[in-house]
């Protein structure tokens, strides 16, 4: 295990890719979400409370800063998703996404579905992510580094995901103990979400009454959930765990939007999950003239596995390929 | 790039999402994911705001009046914060300002205790009833 998180390789074009899918997603959240984020100059000041980043700060940032930091971080992002001057545009746009979702997690409630990403964003910008499919690498003919490089930066995205998931299920443990999985609490939780959002003039799901009156469903439901999340460091041991894994967080992800109308898009949209995979190899089935015209292409991809004396696994393995 | 600086970013990396949870504090963006892991009874407080006609007949506000977004965390988390604040008629007010309906007069921000399963079961779920700050609709 630590050999696959230590020594793995990837070429360039798979941290490109996720570049570009953390790249797109971050972009298309910040454009939805934008009244949002620029509202947020407008909330009343006695109800910040810094988090995070923030955590040193008692009262708001100003209104300028906020918009100034809005505006930033979308021409950042496009930028970093086109890879043109990454070395500046990544940093950029990881220092201003953690501030924006930082900051609108400051006024009582701390949103934990924005972590995913802004932890992805902020590792993006430490590495070299756009040394293929990108304009830097169009503009000096795409350097090529250690694939160690790579595949560290790949690893490193896994691990924030599956810790993520464990520390999740850890809590469930720790504040909910046995009666999480074998009681009554996934129910009430899922009529506790109906309920709310009924008393809040929104619609709760229309499989939230059905579900409770058959409650028998779900302490097995609850059981699986828990499972899914310790066990999400299988993701790192093999492609079969691997993508029976990831098509079970999915699943449950699928599951608690459908029963609570609770949504974590990053996820959803599977975007949390593409570093575990090789979607240089997706990109050439989908895109073949992008893979043809493009300078570093699937080709090169098996040049850098021998030289780093990598073995080729059919269809990329866990994460990314191991070194030893 | 040596060994040695990959083992310890790997190490430096774990260390810092692991961090929240042996200092058992939920912060952003390392934290330790408490959302919906603890035991939840069937009786569940919730804070809303309320519009109430002329006739007194409760009537449901949007998200959107209630706490000008489209998210309920934000909106619960918000008016939940402004009551233990102490400010609960400001927000009051603020609603208020945002009512587009003739019919109702005036605000209530509360909070209803409520069998869950019970009211998804279609039965009376109301438990108790307090209101933290009633203002005027201005027409």
């Amino acid at each position: 295990m630590w050999s696959r998180l230590v020594d793995a390789t990837a070429p360039p074009e798979r941290l490109a890719a996720f570049r570009i899918a953390v790249g797109i997603f971050t972009v298309t959240y910040l454009t939805i979400r934008f009244p949002v984020f620029w509202g947020l100059a407008d909330k009343s000041p006695s109800a910040f409370a810094g988090v995070g980043p923030l955590g040193w700060r008692d009262e708001p940032l100003p209104d300028v800063l906020i918009k100034g930091t809005l505006i930033t971080a979308l021409a950042g992002g496009v930028a970093m998703t086109l890879g043109y001057r990454h070395r500046i545009s990544a940093p950029l746009f990881a220092v201003s996404v953690l501030v924006l979702t930082a900051y609108r997690s400051s006024w009582g409630q701390l949103l934990h579905f924005e972590n995913l990403f802004t932890l992805h964003v902020v590792l993006l910008a430490v590495f070299p992510a756009a040394d293929a499919w990108s304009l830097d690498a169009r503009r000096s003919g795409g350097r090529r580094r250690d694939p160690t490089t790579y595949g560290l930066a790949l690893q490193l995205a896994c691990l924030c995901v599956v810790t993520t998931y464990v520390i999740a299920g850890i809590a469930k443990l720790r504040l909910g103990g046995g009666e999480w999985a074998l009681g009554d609490t996934l129910r009430n939780h899922i009529a506790y979400s109906a309920v709310r959002l009924d008393l809040l003039g929104a619609d709760g799901s229309p499989l939230a009454g059905p579900v409770v009156r058959n409650a028998w469903l779900l302490p097995p439901m609850a059981t699986l959930s828990l499972v899914i999340e310790l066990a999400a460091p299988v993701a790192l041991v093999g492609r079969r765990l691997r993508n029976l894994w990831v098509a079970s967080a999915w699943a449950m992800h699928v599951g608690i939007l459908a029963l609570m109308l609770i949504g974590f898009p990053y996820p959803l949209f599977f975007v949390a999950f593409a570093p575990f995979f090789a979607l240089e190899r997706l990109v050439g089935r989908i895109a073949p003239r992008l893979a043809v015209h493009d300078e570093v292409s699937a080709a090169s991809d098996t040049a850098e596995d021998g030289r780093a004396g990598a073995r080729r696994p059919a269809g990329g393995i866990a994460c990314v390929r191991s070194r030893r | 790039m040596r060994r040695a600086v990959r083992s310890t970013a790997v190490v430096g990396v774990l260390a810092a999402l692991v961090a929240p949870v042996v200092a058992d504090r939920d912060s952003f963006p390392l934290s330790t994911y408490p959302m919906y892991a603890r035991n939840r009874s069937t009786e569940v407080s919730f804070v809303t705001a309320q519009g109430v006609r002329g006739d007194d007949d409760l009537v449901p506000l949007s998200l959107g009046t209630i706490g000008d977004s489209d998210d309920p965390l934000v909106v619960a988390g918000e008016l939940r914060a402004a009551i233990r604040r102490d400010e609960a008629d400001e927000r009051c007010r603020e609603i208020a300002a945002r009512v587009d309906d003739d019919n109702i007069e005036h605000v209530e921000v509360v909070t209803e205790r409520h069998d869950t399963v019970v009211r998804l079961e279609g039965g009376e779920s109301l438990i108790r009833r307090s209101v933290h700050a009633q203002c005027e609709v201005d027409t």
